[in-house]
């Protein structure tokens, strides 16, 4: 009824997740949010507050909501005499979950809507029950949306690891200073060119900086 | 500047003695002279008007246009000739041109003949009368110390070079003097320049040395300018310097300035109306100079045209550093010669180091910047930790000196790189940190702090990632939603295609079935109408077939083909064949089991 070809993506799927699943079991981990959490614990005993900063965003990633790593990043954020940033209602509903735990809510919501729609092209009975599915699968999907547009900023932004960093007008060593940058700081990354990464901080003031004074919170990660 | 009451006392003495003339018994007799009666422009000429006699006439002086003609002074002589008295005055104009050209001065009398003068452009003149102006140009004889005093010993320029031969491209620093005679010359008009397109004059500075100097019992201002001299082509020059300046000259030939002379004071002068001002230039007396071209063998690939005398030493920033640090390798040639010239692109390309390309500065030890000190900074970035070694910076420039080029190289630096705290943010924290962090019991490496929330004892036990990136931004996780809504799509586009086919379908078998059926109701109205029985019949005989075969069409077809054998063998002797005749009892129990109609 439905074809050979919708059913053969199905099916790939259903392997790909099956996959995907087995290779995650397989990898080593390599992050953990207690780990990352004590990791910034440590930093911050050893008076280095960029990186101490740098593993309490990364631990955040990975368990939002936990109070020890918000405690712990503000804590040291204060001790910085840096400002920290509050959250908004929707921002903590949105990343109520991890990213994983989201990432998999969203392929839920995404199969339930696609098997309501293809139903409800079937049959026309128990319209008000497909009617709800419907909107249980739209309202996931849209929930992980949410999330990935609440988390953007987090997963492109980087932490001064040294103290008084300089940032320059020109990507270049002897580029002129404009500011100095504390250390724990974060900033947004704008830019990258060959060692240098331009840079907007919250007060808006943007320059150029060398990726050796500051650590991005999702390695890897660079331009948005 | 000459003050009024001179003026009118000279006109006085003039209306006295024109008055006094008759009372002495003697006619007055009117005589003019111009000397010189060929000047230059910028000179001036003197016309004397004398006047003897017992009497004379008032004298208006006559409007030449280009001419201008001022009483400048008088003069009067009583002789005593065989008893009598001869008075003769005279009175002293001065003449000076405007333009170029001849001029006729009329008679002071009618009687009087006119006067004529030339006036030649500047320089050209050959009159060697009013020999304190100066020409323009200083004439050859200097003294035995360079200076070499204009005509009337108001001014001198000299030219003070440290060797006579140098290299091209070659910096020298010379010292240009310019003499004032203090009171004569008003102004300098301009800076010192070169005479020719040979030499350039570089950092000439802006403010001269002014230091009071004594030539020949005169007193002179002397001004000092520093500069460097460079040649721009090899060969034999002549050299020279020339300045621009307004000095006052004699309006009256020197031999007849005796009590001016003595007087020495030359506002003195300008009170009697002895000085006008002019504009000259002065020239220096020529210098020999012979520049020498670089020599080609032995030249170093990275000479970059520095000649002098230099030295150079080098420097880090600092002894240790962080992968990806910037380093700064400072490089020092300091010592004496064209540092204009004078550049370096220091270390290239090194393994293991990102290098960029230096800037520098340059710090003087002298005014003009001969000597000095110029720095290269040069950063670098290391991408490996470890001890590593920097190798030395050369320098190559040409000595005059020794005249050959050398290469000055410094010593190598070590440095210290250790690893990237972006390296080790995660992966390889701190022995410390990294023993805190894996037991997760929290050890302090320092005392622990109270306003610290304690570690997570959970940390070894917790399920961990791979990244932090979320899935749904990773690309293998992002095929699965990917494919589940091609699959879903799909499917939906299946469905609707097959309901849109069925529909289709079945709209056109009503459509045939109503046209047949019209068809056929008209042939049986005919028939009907005509009435012809036969035809009636097979029309609706026909009629039905066609509406039971249209539904089903491939029923249908079967239906009308049983039909037909059925007429024939009716009205023909044909027999069907025993494996025809089985296949139409197949088809025929099929649709009769069914249960539809036939």
């Amino acid at each position: 009824m439905i074809g050979r070809m919708p059913l053969a993506m199905l099916g790939l799927a259903l392997a790909l997740t099956g996959c995907h699943l087995r290779a995650a079991d397989a990898d080593e981990p390599r992050y953990s949010a207690a780990a990352l959490y004590n990791l910034g614990n440590s930093y911050a005993r050893a008076g280095k507050p960029g990186l101490a900063v740098l593993n309490y965003e990364r631990a955040s990633l990975l368990a939002p909501n936990d109070p020890d790593i918000a405690a712990n990043l503000r804590f040291v954020r204060a001790s910085s005499h840096l400002p920290s940033e509050s959250t908004g209602r929707f921002t903590r509903a949105v990343t109520v979950a991890n990213p994983t735990v989201v990432s998999w809510l969203g392929v839920a919501g995404l199969a339930v809507l696609g098997a309501s729609t293809l139903l409800g092209a079937v049959s026309s009975r128990r319209r008000w029950m497909r009617h709800a599915v419907t909107a249980l699968g739209a309202a996931l999907v849209g929930f992980t949306v949410c999330n990935a547009v609440v988390l953007w900023p987090t997963l492109h932004a980087a932490v001064v690891v040294t103290g008084a960093t300089p940032v320059r007008v020109s990507p270049v060593p002897m580029g002129d200073p404009l500011f100095t940058l504390p250390e724990a700081e974060t900033v947004k990354i704008a830019a990258e060119h060959e060692d240098f990464v331009l840079i907007r901080t919250a007060a808006g003031k943007t320059g150029w900086v060398s990726r050796a004074n500051i650590v991005p919170v999702v390695p890897g990660e660079s331009l948005p | 500047m000459r003050p009024d009451f001179l003026r009118g006392g000279l006109l006085a003495l003039m209306v006295y003695l024109c008055a006094a003339a008759p009372a002495m018994g003697i006619a007055s007799l009117i005589n003019a002279t111009l000397q010189p009666s060929q000047i230059s422009m910028g000179e001036s000429a003197e016309l004397t008007i004398t006047s003897s006699g017992s009497s004379m006439q008032p004298i208006t002086l006559p409007e030449v246009a280009g001419l201008e003609l001022r009483i400048i002074g008088q003069s009067h002589r009583i002789e005593i000739i065989n008893g009598a008295t001869l008075v003769t005055t005279a009175l002293i104009v001065r003449v000076t041109p405007q333009a170029v050209g001849i001029f006729t001065i009329p008679g002071i009398t009618p009687k009087s003949e006119p006067l004529v003068l030339r006036v030649n452009p500047d320089g050209s003149s050959n009159s060697s009368t009013l020999g304190s102006l100066s020409s323009g140009k200083s004439p050859a004889g200097a003294r035995a110390d360079g200076i070499r005093l204009t005509a009337d010993g108001s001014a001198f320029v000299r030219l003070i070079l440290p060797k006579r031969e140098v290299y091209v491209g070659e910096s020298i620093p010379v010292d240009i003097e310019v003499g004032m005679r203090d009171g004569f010359v008003t102004s300098l008009n301009g800076l010192p320049t070169l005479t020719g397109a040979d030499f350039t004059l570089n950092n000439l500075s802006r403010q001269p040395e002014r230091v009071p100097k004594v030539i020949d019992g005169k007193e002179f201002t002397l001004l000092t300018w520093h500069s460097l001299l460079a040649a721009v082509k090899p060969g034999k020059f002549s050299l020279s310097v020339e300045s621009p300046l307004t000095v006052r000259i004699r309006t009256r030939p020197q031999r007849e300035s005796l009590l001016e002379d003595s007087l020495g004071d030359p506002f003195m002068q300008n009170f009697f109306g002895a000085t006008v001002s002019k504009e000259i230039t002065v020239a220096s007396p020529p210098s020999d100079l012979t520049v020498l071209s670089l020599p080609s063998a032995g030249r170093p690939p990275a000479f970059s045209g520095a000649v002098g005398s230099f030295t150079i030493a080098s420097d880090l920033s600092s002894a240790t550093a962080a992968a990806g640090d910037p380093l700064t390798l400072r490089m020092h040639v300091s010592g004496a010669g064209n540092f204009d010239r004078v550049d370096s692109t220091m270390l290239e390309r090194l393994d293991a180091w990102k290098t960029y390309p230096p800037k520098s500065s340059f710090k003087p030890s002298d005014p003009v910047g001969y000597k000095g000190e110029k720095t290269f900074e040069q950063p670098l970035i290391a991408s490996k930790p470890g001890v590593q070694t920097l190798p030395g910076v050369t320098f190559s420039y040409f000595d005059p000196a020794t005249r050959r080029y050398e290469t000055a190289r410094s010593a190598p630096l070590a440095v210290t790189i250790s690893p990237s705290l972006a390296d080790t943010s995660s992966s390889v924290p701190p022995a410390s940190v990294a023993a805190a962090a894996a037991t997760g019991a929290g050890t302090p490496a320092a005392p622990p702090s109270v306003s610290l929330r304690p570690d997570h004892l959970a940390a070894g036990r917790e399920a961990g990632q791979n990244s932090l990136s979320p899935l749904y931004l990773q690309p293998r996780f992002l095929a699965l939603p990917s494919l589940l809504s091609l699959a879903f799509a799909g499917g939906w586009l299946r469905l609707r295609r097959r309901a849109s086919d069925s529909n289709g379908s079945r709209a056109d078998r009503d459509r045939g079935v109503a046209q047949a059926t019209h068809h056929a109701v008209m042939e049986l109205e005919s028939a009907a109408r005509a009435g012809n029985a036969t035809r009636f019949f097979n029309a609706a005989r026909t009629a039905m077939l066609a509406t039971v075969g249209a539904g089903l069409d491939a029923e249908g077809e079967e239906i009308r083909q049983l039909f037909a054998l059925a007429d024939e063998a009716n009205y023909s002797a044909d027999q069907p064949t025993t494996t025809e005749f089985e296949r139409w009892i197949e088809i025929v129990r099929q649709r009769l089991l069914r249960g539809k109609p036939p």
